[in-house]
C-alpha cells in the first residue's frame, strides 16, 4: 500500500461523481450555509450501493462475490416498488469501511453474473431506499432505455406503455 | 471569438445547460473534452506531467524524456515552483511506481542537481522497509552525484543493524528484511554510470554471505510446495537466491543486463558534444540516520520464496532463478503491484508495459506466441514480457501465509489485464493454469485453493469459457483425486458466481454428469415429505407451522412428540432426530434465499440457542442438517454455518467436530473443498477475534484494572483457540499416518488401496495448513505481547489535573 498523500495515478476509491452531484443539488436547493464536506458521512461508510446487477441475479450470487472483500453484514436487495421483484441494485453492508472502500478497489467494474457491476460508497441503508423510485417501480435508468437489455427488462419501460397505448388506439383513431 | 470559446469548456465550465449527465465513474476517469490553447500551461504543469509518464510510451525514445525534462529544469532552476514539482514528484514515483526509479534517477542526474530532504529517514524510522529500499534506490542510481563511497556507509551501518539481530535471534526476520534491502540496492548502484565501486560492492556481499544463504527455520513452512511432498519443486528463499545472483553477476563484472542503462545517452553525449553524467560540483550523500535498534513495520515479517508458474517448460520464457534479471523483474513488478492497489487499471497497464521499463533486449516482441519463443530460443535470451508479468501477479497470490492486500485485488489485476491485452495475456495465463493443475497434488493446499477460488472467478469475467477438453481424460481418476477434486470444486464456485444450468452449457459432454439433476433445483427435497423418512408427519407439521411464523408454544408438543417416539425407539440421544426435523425445517421454508432462512432462523433463534447447552450431539445435527438438506449445493450450506456461528447458535468446535469426526469418512472428507473452505473459514473467525483482543490487550494507556480483564479474556480465548487446533492436529494426524481407525477398516485393511495413499496425502497436506497458521497466530500473538503493558500496572497521576491534586492534598495535609 502506498505512504503517500497524494499518489501518482488516480485512485478507484472515491466517492464517485453521482455522489458528489447528488449533494450538491440538494445543497443548491436547500440554500444552506454551512459549507460541510459532502463526502464526510462516507468517512466511516461500511455500506455499498451496488449498480448494473441483471434482475436475476440472486443474494446468493451478489454474497458470494463481495465476501471475498470481507464478511459482508447485511444484504439488501432493491425491488420493484409494485411487484416486490429485484430491480437491479443492492446495498451491501460490511462490518468494515476499509472492507468497502476495498470492494470499490477490487470489485467495482469487474463482472457478477457476467455484468459489469457498479459500485459506489454509501452514507447507509434507509429504510425505503430498496424501491425502485422509476414511474414504472422500478429503477429509474430502466424507464427510458432504448437499447434491449434482456437482464433487466428489456427495453426501457415508459417505451412499453407508449407501445402499448398506440397498438391499442390504432384501431379507434382511423 | 468569446462564445465560440466558451463552447470547449463544456458541461463542466459553468455555461450550464446542454452537456451530458456525469452519472458514471466512468465519465470522469477519461475527460474527453477537447483541449486547446495548451501553450497556456505553465512549465511546471508540463514538466510534471512528463514526468510521472516518463518512459511510458514505447513510441518515445526513454532518452529524450530525460534529457528533454532535465533540460527544462537545468534551464527554469530559478523557477521555485517547477524545482518543487520536479523533487516533488520524483520522489513520489520513487515511492509509487518503483519501474521507472532508473529514470527518475537519470533525469535527476542530468539536471545536476539533487534536494537533500529525501524522506529516507522518515521511513528508517517508521520500519517502512520497502520505502526504505526504494528510495535507497534512488539514493543509489544517483551515486555519481556523491562524495566518497557515496550509498556504500548508509548500507554498511544498515548491515550492522542486521547483524547485531541477527546475533540476538536465529528466528530474526528484520535482520534478513534489512539485508534484503541492502542486495536489493547494490544492483542499481551498480547499474548508475558511476564507476569504482566493485570493491565496496563486493566487500558487502561478501558480508552477506552468512546471513542471507543460511537457511531460515520458517522457510518450509511458507514454501508454496511442501519440500516433504515435492523436493524439487520446493524453491529457494528470494534472499539466498539473489545473494547467489549477485554473487555471480560480480563475478561478471556487473553486467545486469536488464537494467536500463544509460549507453545511449552517453551515445547522445557523444552526438552533442555534451557531458550528462560528470557533475560539475560533487554533493555530499544526505545524512541519514538508522535508529538503534531498527524497528518492525506493521506488516509481520516472514520469508519470501521464489516462485514461477513458468518453471519447467520445454523452452524458458522467463528468466531462470539462477539469472540475476529474475529477481530484479520481479522485485520491481511485485513493488509496483502492492504499492498501486489502488488503481488496478493503471497497475495492470504498467504490467503489460513492462518492456518500457527495462533494457529494450531483455524482453522479446509484445504478444510473441509461445510457438515462436521457440524459433527465437536460440538467439540470445529474451523473455517474453507477459510471461513475466503474469508470474509476478501469481507470486503474490501465491504468498504464504498472507499477501500484503486482499486476494481478491490480484484476481481483479488479472482480469484487468486480461482486458487490456486479451491476445497477450490469455495465453500466459493458460500455460499458468496448466502448471498450477498439474502440480496440484503436491502444492500447498491452501495454495491449491487459492488457486481453485481464482480460476472460478476469473472465468466469471470471461464467460466461463475454458480448454475443458484438457482435462478429460483425468475424469476417470479417483473422485478424491486432488484433479478430480479441483475440476469438481471449480465448477461448484463457477455455480455459485452463476447457475447450474449455465454451467452446464459451458462444458463438454464427459463433465456433464458432474453437475447432477439436484443441482440445478433451486429448492431441494423437503425428506419428511417422504412417509419413509422417520418421524415425517411431525416434520411437515414443523415445517408448516414454522412457514406460518407459529409461535414457540405450537411448535414445542411436535419436539416433543419427535423426542419421545426416538425415546421408545431406543435412540440414544431423541435430541438429535428432533433437532433435526427442527433445522431442516428452517433450511426448507427458508430456501428462496439468504435472508428469507436468516430470517427463519431470526425467529426460532431462543429455541435453537438452547439446543447447544443440552446436548453436543443435538447441536452437531444442527450443521449435519443444514449440511444434508443443502448437499448439492455447498456454497448455501457453509454460508448459513457462518451464520449460525454469528449467532452462537454453533460453536467453531461443534463445526470441526462434525467435519473432522462425524463425517470423517475415512479421511475422504478431506478431499472436499467446500469442507476446508468451512474449516477456514471457522478458524479465521477464531483467530481474528483472538487477534482484536491482542489489539485491545495491546493498547497503549492501558491501566488497572481494565488490564486484568483484558488479560483474563485473551488466555481464555488463548487456551480455546488452542483446543481448537489440537483438535484438527488429532483428528488428522491419524489420516495422514495412515492409521485412522475408519481408514483401517476400508478393504481388506492392509493399507495399500490405491487410494489409501492418496488420502494418507490429503492429511499430510491439511496438517500442514493447519500447524502453520498456528505458527503464524502464535508468533503475531507473542510480537504484539512484547511490547505491552504488563498486568497491575496502574495508571500515573494524571498530568492535567494533577497539579490541582497536588495542591489540595498538601492543603488537606496543611489543615
Amino acid at each position: 500500500m502506498s505512504l503517500l498523500q497524494i499518489n501518482t495515478v488516480d485512485r478507484l476509491d472515491r466517492p464517485s461523481a453521482y455522489y458528489a452531484g447528488k449533494n450538491k443539488r440538494r445543497r443548491d436547493r436547500d440554500d444552506e450555509k454551512e459549507q460541510e464536506d459532502p463526502n464526510s458521512k462516507l468517512h466511516n461508510a461500511t455500506t455499498l450501493y451496488v449498480g448494473n446487477l441483471s434482475f436475476y441475479t440472486t443474494e446468493e450470487q451478489i454474497h458470494e462475490l463481495f465476501s471475498k472483500c470481507g464478511e459482508v453484514k447485511r444484504l439488501v436487495m432493491g425491488l420493484d416498488r409494485f411487484n416486490k421483484t429485484p430491480c437491479g441494485f443492492c446495498f451491501v453492508e460490511y462490518y468494515n469501511h476499509q472492507d468497502a472502500v476495498d470492494c470499490l478497489k477490487y470489485i467495482g467494474g469487474t463482472k457478477l453474473d457476467e455484468r459489469i457491476i457498479r459500485t459506489d460508497l454509501d452514507p447507509g441503508f434507509e429504510e425505503g431506499r430498496q424501491y425502485g423510485r422509476g414511474k414504472s417501480g422500478g429503477q429509474v435508468r430502466d424507464e427510458y432505455r432504448e437499447e434491449y437489455d434482456p437482464g433487466r427488462g428489456g427495453y426501457g419501460r415508459a417505451y412499453d406503455e407508449q407501445r402499448a397505448r398506440e397498438e391499442e388506439e390504432y384501431g379507434a383513431g382511423r | 471569438m468569446a462564445d465560440y470559446e466558451r463552447r470547449n469548456h463544456g458541461p463542466r465550465g459553468g455555461g450550464g445547460g446542454g452537456g451530458r449527465k456525469r452519472r458514471y465513474r466512468d465519465d470522469d476517469d477519461f475527460d474527453r473534452r477537447p483541449q486547446r490553447r495548451r501553450y497556456e500551461e505553465p512549465l511546471f504543469v508540463q514538466v510534471r506531467r512528463q514526468l510521472l509518464t516518463i518512459a511510458e510510451s514505447a513510441a518515445r525514445k526513454v532518452e529524450d524524456d530525460i534529457i528533454g525534462i532535465a533540460k527544462s529544469v537545468a534551464e527554469n532552476f530559478d523557477d521555485e515552483e517547477l524545482r518543487e514539482t520536479f523533487v516533488n514528484i520524483s520522489l513520489d514515483l520513487v515511492q509509487e511506481q518503483p519501474m521507472k526509479i532508473p529514470f527518475v534517477a537519470a533525469t535527476t542526474l542530468v539536471a545536476y542537481n539533487l534536494k537533500a530532504e529525501l524522506g529516507a529517514e522518515k521511513h528508517i524510522d517508521s520500519g517502512s522497509w520497502r520505502e526504505v529500499k526504494l528510495v535507497l534506490r534512488f539514493l543509489g542510481g544517483l551515486q555519481p552525484l556523491f562524495e566518497g563511497d557515496g550509498i556504500f556507509p548508509l548500507l554498511e551501518e544498515l548491515f550492522a543493524r542486521a547483524v547485531d539481530l541477527q546475533t540476538a535471534s536465529s528466528e530474526d526476520l528484520l535482520g534478513l528484511e534489512l539485508v534484503k534491502v541492502i542486495l536489493f540496492t547494490i544492483p542499481y548502484v551498480m547499474s548508475s554510470p558511476a564507476t569504482g565501486f566493485e570493491t565496496q560492492a563486493m566487500g558487502l556481499l561478501e558480508k552477506t554471505d552468512i546471513i542471507a544463504s543460511t537457511p531460515h527455520a520458517l522457510v518450509d513452512l511458507v514454501n508454496t510446495f511442501s519440500p516433504e511432498e515435492n523436493k524439487e519443486a520446493a524453491g529457494p528463499s528470494v534472499i539466498s537466491l539473489l545473494q547467489s545472483q549477485l554473487q555471480g553477476e560480480a563475478s561478471r563484472g556487473w553486467e545486469l543486463k536488464c537494467l536500463p542503462g544509460v549507453q545511449e545517452i552517453e551515445q547522445d553525449e557523444q552526438d552533442l558534444g555534451q557531458k550528462f553524467f560528470e557533475p560539475v560540483n560533487k554533493v555530499s550523500f544526505p545524512q541519514i540516520n538508522v535508529p538503534n535498534p531498527v524497528q518492525n513495520g506493521a506488516r509481520p515479517l516472514f520469508p519470501e520464496v521464489y516462485i514461477s508458474v513458468f518453471a519447467n517448460q520445454e523452452i524458458d520464457t522467463v528468466p531462470p532463478p539462477s539469472d540475476v534479471t529474475s529477481l530484479l523483474l520481479r522485485d520491481a513488478l511485485v513493488d509496483t503491484i502492492n504499492l498501486l492497489d489502488f488503481n488496478r487499471v493503471a497497475t495492470a497497464k504498467y504490467l503489460i508495459d513492462v518492456d518500457c521499463y527495462f533494457t529494450p533486449d531483455t524482453f522479446v516482441k509484445r504478444a510473441t506466441p509461445f510457438d515462436r519463443m521457440r524459433d527465437l530460443a536460440g538467439l540470445g535470451q529474451s523473455w517474453k514480457p507477459e510471461d513475466v508479468a503474469v508470474d509476478a501477479v501469481f507470486s503474490q497470490l501465491y504468498q504464504l501465509p498472507t499477501p500484503e492486500h486482499k486476494l481478491v485485488y490480484y484476481h481483479a489485476l488479472l482480469t484487468e489485464c486480461c482486458k487490456i491485452g486479451p491476445a497477450a495475456i490469455a495465453p500466459s495465463l493458460g500455460r499458468a493454469i496448466r502448471f498450477l493443475y498439474n502440480n496440484l497434488e503436491t502444492m500447498d493446499l491452501e495454495l491449491s485453493n487459492r488457486f481453485l477460488d481464482w480460476f472460478a472467478h476469473h472465468l466469471s469475467n470471461f464467460g466461463f469459457t475454458w480448454k475443458w477438453s484438457e482435462w478429460v481424460d483425468d475424469l476417470d481418476l479417483p473422485a478424491i483425486h486432488p484433479k478430480l477434486a479441483f475440476i469438481n470444486g471449480a465448477l461448484d464456485k463457477e455455480i455459485r458466481l452463476s447457475f447450474a444450468q449455465r454451467i452446464k452449457g459451458t462444458l463438454l459432454e464427459p463433465y456433464l454428469p458432474l453437475i447432477t439433476e439436484e443441482k440445478e433445483k433451486d429448492t431441494p427435497e423437503f425428506k419428511y415429505l417422504s412417509e419413509l423418512t422417520p418421524y415425517s408427519k411431525e416434520g411437515q407439521e414443523i415445517m408448516q407451522l414454522i412457514r406460518k411464523k407459529a409461535g414457540d408454544e405450537e411448535i414445542e408438543p411436535l419436539i416433543t412428540a419427535i423426542e419421545e417416539q426416538a425415546q421408545s425407539l431406543g435412540v440414544e440421544d431423541p435430541k438429535v432426530p428432533s433437532t433435526d426435523a427442527l433445522m431442516t425445517s428452517i433450511c426448507f421454508v427458508g430456501s428462496k434465499s439468504l435472508s428469507h432462512v436468516l430470517s427463519c432462523i431470526e425467529r426460532n433463534k431462543e429455541r435453537l440457542l438452547a439446543i447447544g447447552p443440552v446436548s453436543q450431539r443435538a447441536r452437531c445435527q444442527i450443521i449435519a442438517s443444514v449440511m444434508e438438506y443443502w448437499a448439492d449445493q455447498p456454497g448455501i450450506a457453509i454460508n448459513i454455518i457462518d451464520k449460525l456461528l454469528n449467532y452462537t447458535i454453533i460453536t467453531p468446535y461443534s463445526v470441526l467436530e462434525w467435519a473432522l469426526s462425524e463425517s470423517m469418512k475415512a479421511g475422504t472428507v478431506l478431499a472436499k473443498a467446500h469442507i476446508f473452505e468451512m474449516i477456514s473459514a471457522t478458524v479465521g473467525k477464531v483467530t481474528n477475534r483472538m487477534r482484536q483482543i491482542v489489539v485491545a490487550r495491546t493498547q497503549s494507556g492501558l491501566y488497572e484494572p481494565q488490564l486484568s480483564v483484558l488479560e483474563e479474556t485473551l488466555s481464555r480465548e488463548r487456551s480455546e483457540m488452542q483446543t481448537l487446533f489440537k483438535f484438527i492436529e488429532d483428528s488428522i494426524v491419524s489420516v495422514a499416518a495412515g492409521s485412522n481407525d475408519e481408514l483401517m477398516e476400508r478393504g481388506d485393511g492392509s493399507g495399500d488401496l490405491p487410494e489409501d495413499a492418496i488420502i494418507r496425502q490429503w492429511g499430510r497436506r491439511w496438517l500442514r495448513v493447519f500447524r502453520r497458521k498456528v505458527a503464524v497466530e502464535e508468533a503475531f500473538i507473542m510480537d504484539s505481547l512484547a511490547n505491552a503493558t504488563p498486568v497491575g500496572t496502574v495508571a500515573p497521576m494524571q498530568a492535567d489535573d494533577g497539579n490541582d491534586g497536588d495542591i489540595k492534598i498538601t492543603d488537606a495535609d496543611g489543615q
